[in-house]
C-alpha cells in the first residue's frame, strides 16, 4: 500500500495533534471540573486588597478539591486581575465567562468593575460575588445572581453618622469625591446626623485634580466641629495636606480605606487625630478565628481583614450552594445560597468542611462567615456587617467604638 | 474667603507657572506641543521622592539632585524619540509626546506601584494674618516661581545662549546660517526645560501626592496656561498661568467645585475665539 505524504496530509494531521493536545484537557475539565472565576483588584486602588481576596479563594478551594471536591467533581478556579479598572475587568470577564465556561465570577471590590461586568454576567447567567458598596448594585441584577458581602455605602454614612454623634460633635460640613459609592454615603450621613446640623450643603470635588485648595477653603469656612470627607486614598491624601495646610482644628472623618499605611507615611504625624470607620469582621467571632489560623495571620487590634474574609465567605458559601442545590445551573444555586447562609432554626457552621458534612447528612445550616455572619436581604445584600470607629494616634489606629450586628 | 480663594489663586500660579515656561520654550524651539509634560513632572516628583526619602538626603539637595536627573531624563527623551523624528509635523510629534508621557508613567508605575507617597518632611500649620492663611511652604512656592520667571526673562534677554535661543525660535535656517550652533541650543533648551519640569515635580508632590498621575493632572492647566499667554512666549505663559490659576479658584463662587476642571477648557475656547495667538503670542506668519 503506497501513501504519499503531501506537504497538506502533514499540516492537517499536525493541526489536528495540536488542537487535540490543547483543547481536549479543557473538554475533559468542563465535562468533570466546577469552573469557577475569581476576578480581584490586584492592583490599582483596590491593590492593598485584592491579593488577600485571591489568597482566600484559593485556600478554600484547595482545601475542598483536597476532600475529594463537590458533588463528586473538583472545583477549576481561574484567578484574573480586575486592575481595579472596569475596562480590564470587562476583558477578564469576558475571558472568564466565554473560554473559562464559569458558573461564577467572585471577588469584585470596586462598585464600577462590579457594576461593568454585570451586563455580560446577567447575559450569560453567571453568578456575581463582590465586596462593593454602590447602592446601584442591586437594582441593576435583575435576574438575582449577585451576591454582595459589603454593605452599601448608605449604610457606612449612617454607621459613621452614629458614632460620630456618640462623640458629641454638633456640626458637620460634608464634602466628597464625585462617585456613587460617596455620594449615597453622604446621603446616610446627613439621614442621622439631622440637616439642620449640616452647616453648607454637601458638595462633591473631582479626582486628580491640580489643586483641592478652593473646596478645602469652602470646607472649613464656616468652622463645624466635624468634617466628613468620603474619599478614595489618593484624593483625600492631597485633600487632607491641604485642610491641614489651612489650619482646620475640628475633627477630620472619614472611610478606613482612605488611611491605611501609605497615608500615615505620606503625611507623617499629620495624620494624627483622624478618625475613620469601616465595616469590619466580627473579630470575636469562630469563623473569624478560624480565617485568621487559615492564614497564618496575627489578630491586631486595630487593623483587620474585611476583604480577606470575605474572600474565604465568597468562595465557601457558593460551594456549599452548590452542594444544597445537588447542580450547577446558576438559577437554582443562586436559590440554593439563601438555603444555605440565612434564616434561623439552622445548624450554624463555620467553615466549608463543616458546612459540606451537614449537608451531605440531610441537615439545614446557616453559614456564619469571617467577614460577617452572611445573612442576605431579598436582593442579595448581605444585611449587617460589625462598623468600627478608629482613630489614628502615633501613627496607628486605635479603635474608639465598635457598632456590632 | 474671597481673599483666601486669592492667595489660593496665587498659589496655584506659581505652580503652573513654571512649567508652562517650560512648554512655551519647547514649543518655540522644537516647533510642536510637548504633551510629555507630565511624564516629565512625575519622573522629576519620584526622583526627589528617591533622593528624599529613600537615600535620605535633605529636601533642598533632593530638588537640586531632581532638576538635575530629570533635565537629563528630558534630554535623553529629545536624543531617543524626537531627534530621529525632527522632520515629521507637530501632529506627528505630539502623538508621540503623548505615547511617551503614557510610556514614563507605567515605568514609574512598574519601579514604585500606584501607591501614594511623599517627602520626609512634616506638614506645615499655616501663619494667618488678615484672615488669610498661607504656609511658609506656599511663599517658598511663589518665591520659587518668581525667581523662575526673572532668571528666565535674564537667560532670554541678556545671556548669548537665551538670544541664541530666541533667534533659533524665531528662524531655526537663519540662524544656523548665522554661525549658531542650534544643535548645542536644542540640547540646552531640553536640558533647561527639564530642570524647570523636574522643579514642578518637587513642588507638586509637597502640594499634592507623590503617585504616578501627579503630572498628567497638572497638564491641562499648564497647557491652558501656555496657550492662554500665547504658545511659544515664556512671558505670556507667566500671566497665563496667574489667569488659569485664578479662574480655577474663584470658579467655586459661582460654579459647584466638580465643574472646577472644565475651567481650563473654557478659558481657552473662548479667549482663542477672540484672540487666537493668545495674549502676548505673536500671530505666525506662513509664507
Amino acid at each position: 500500500m503506497s501513501r504519499n505524504i503531501t506537504r497538506r496530509t502533514v499540516l492537517k494531521s499536525g493541526a489536528a495533534t495540536f488542537a487535540a493536545a490543547t483543547m481536549a484537557p479543557a473538554i475533559l475539565r468542563a465535562a468533570d471540573d466546577i469552573n469557577v472565576g475569581s476576578l480581584t483588584p490586584n492592583t490599582g486602588g483596590g491593590g492593598p486588597f485584592g491579593p488577600k481576596i485571591t489568597a482566600s479563594h484559593k485556600r478554600v478551594v484547595e482545601l475542598v478539591n483536597s476532600q475529594g471536591g463537590v458533588l463528586g467533581r473538583q472545583i477549576n478556579l481561574t484567578q484574573e486581575n480586575s486592575e481595579t479598572n472596569p475596562e480590564s475587568a470587562v476583558r477578564a470577564a469576558d475571558k472568564l465567562i466565554n473560554v473559562n465556561g464559569v458558573i461564577g465570577i467572585l471577588g469584585t471590590w470596586s462598585s464600577s468593575v462590579t457594576l461593568g461586568i454585570m451586563p455580560k454576567c446577567q447575559e450569560a447567567g453567571v453568578i456575581q460575588m463582590c465586596t462593593s458598596s454602590s447602592a446601584d448594585i442591586p437594582v441593576r441584577d435583575e435576574k438575582g445572581l449577585v451576591f454582595n458581602f459589603q454593605a452599601l455605602s448608605p449604610v457606612w454614612g449612617r454607621a459613621i453618622a452614629s458614632l460620630a454623634l456618640r462623640r458629641g460633635f454638633n456640626t458637620f460640613n460634608l464634602m466628597a469625591l464625585n462617585n456613587d459609592f460617596t455620594r449615597s454615603m453622604m446621603d446616610g450621613f446627613v439621614e442621622i446626623v439631622g440637616a439642620d446640623k449640616v452647616m453648607i450643603d454637601p458638595f462633591y470635588y473631582n479626582g486628580n485634580q491640580s489643586s483641592y485648595r478652593s473646596e478645602v477653603s469652602q470646607l472649613i469656612e464656616s468652622n463645624p466641629d466635624a468634617v466628613f470627607i468620603p474619599s478614595y486614598v489618593t484624593d483625600f491624601t492631597a485633600v487632607y495636606k491641604e485642610i491641614f495646610r489651612q489650619g482646620y482644628e475640628g475633627q477630620v472623618i472619614t472611610v478606613s480605606i482612605s488611611t491605611g499605611s501609605k497615608f500615615k507615611e505620606a503625611v507623617g504625624e499629620a495624620a494624627n487625630g483622624i478618625i475613620h470607620g469601616l465595616p469590619v469582621p466580627p473579630i470575636s467571632s469562630e469563623a473569624y478565628r478560624q480565617y485568621v489560623e487559615e492564614a497564618e495571620l496575627e489578630q491586631m487590634d486595630g487593623v483587620q481583614h474585611p476583604f480577606g474574609t470575605a474572600g474565604r465567605d465568597q468562595m465557601s458559601t457558593l460551594l456549599l450552594a452548590v452542594e444544597k442545590a445537588g447542580t450547577t445551573d446558576t438559577a437554582q444555586v443562586a436559590k440554593a445560597m439563601w438555603d444555605v447562609t440565612t434564616g434561623e432554626g439552622k445548624k450554624t457552621v463555620y467553615n466549608i468542611t463543616d458546612g459540606l458534612a451537614a449537608i451531605r447528612a440531610g441537615e439545614e445550616i446557616n453559614y456564619s462567615g469571617a467577614s460577617s455572619s452572611v445573612e442576605f436581604d431579598a436582593e442579595g445584600m448581605v444585611l449587617g456587617r460589625d462598623f468600627q470607629l478608629a482613630e489614628i494616634k502615633g501613627g496607628a489606629d486605635v479603635v474608639i467604638e465598635r457598632l456590632e450586628y | 474667603m474671597n481673599m483666601q480663594l486669592f492667595v489660593n489663586g496665587i498659589v496655584n500660579a506659581a505652580l503652573i507657572a513654571p512649567p508652562a515656561i517650560a512648554f512655551s520654550l519647547l514649543f518655540g524651539v522644537m516647533r510642536f506641543p510637548n504633551f510629555a509634560i507630565g511624564g516629565y513632572i512625575t519622573a522629576g516628583a519620584f526622583a526627589a521622592y528617591a533622593f528624599n526619602v529613600q537615600l535620605g538626603l535633605p529636601l533642598l539637595a533632593s530638588a537640586v539632585a531632581a532638576m538635575a536627573l530629570t533635565g537629563f531624563i528630558v534630554w535623553l527623551s529629545d536624543i531617543i524619540v524626537f531627534k530621529p523624528m525632527r522632520g515629521h509635523g507637530p501632529v506627528t510629534l505630539l502623538v508621540v509626546s503623548i505615547a511617551l508621557t503614557l510610556i514614563l508613567e507605567h515605568i514609574i508605575r512598574i519601579i514604585y506601584s500606584a501607591e501614594v507617597r511623599g517627602f520626609d518632611i512634616p506638614l506645615q500649620r499655616p501663619v494667618k494674618f488678615a484672615g488669610i492663611r498661607i504656609t511658609y511652604e506656599q511663599m517658598d512656592i511663589i518665591a520659587l516661581a518668581l525667581a523662575v520667571a526673572v532668571a528666565t526673562h535674564l537667560l532670554l534677554r541678556f545671556t548669548n545662549i537665551g538670544k541664541a535661543m530666541r533667534a533659533t525660535a524665531d528662524n531655526p535656517v537663519l540662524a544656523e546660517v548665522r554661525g549658531i550652533n542650534t544643535g548645542l541650543v536644542i540640547g540646552f533648551t531640553w536640558l533647561f526645560c527639564g530642570a524647570l519640569f523636574g522643579l514642578t515635580g518637587v513642588l507638586a508632590g509637597l502640594d499634592l501626592v507623590i503617585e504616578p498621575l501627579l503630572g498628567w493632572n497638572l497638564t491641562i492647566p499648564i497647557f491652558a496656561a501656555a496657550i492662554l499667554g500665547g504658545i511659544g512666549s515664556p512671558y505670556g505663559a507667566m500671566l497665563g498661568a496667574v489667569m488659569v490659576g485664578m479662574a480655577e479658584e474663584l470658579t467655586v463662587l459661582v460654579l459647584p467645585s466638580s465643574y472646577k476642571v472644565g475651567v481650563g477648557f473654557m478659558i481657552i475656547a473662548v479667549l482663542l475665539l477672540a484672540r487666537p495667538h493668545g495674549l502676548l503670542g505673536q500671530p505666525e506668519i506662513r509664507k
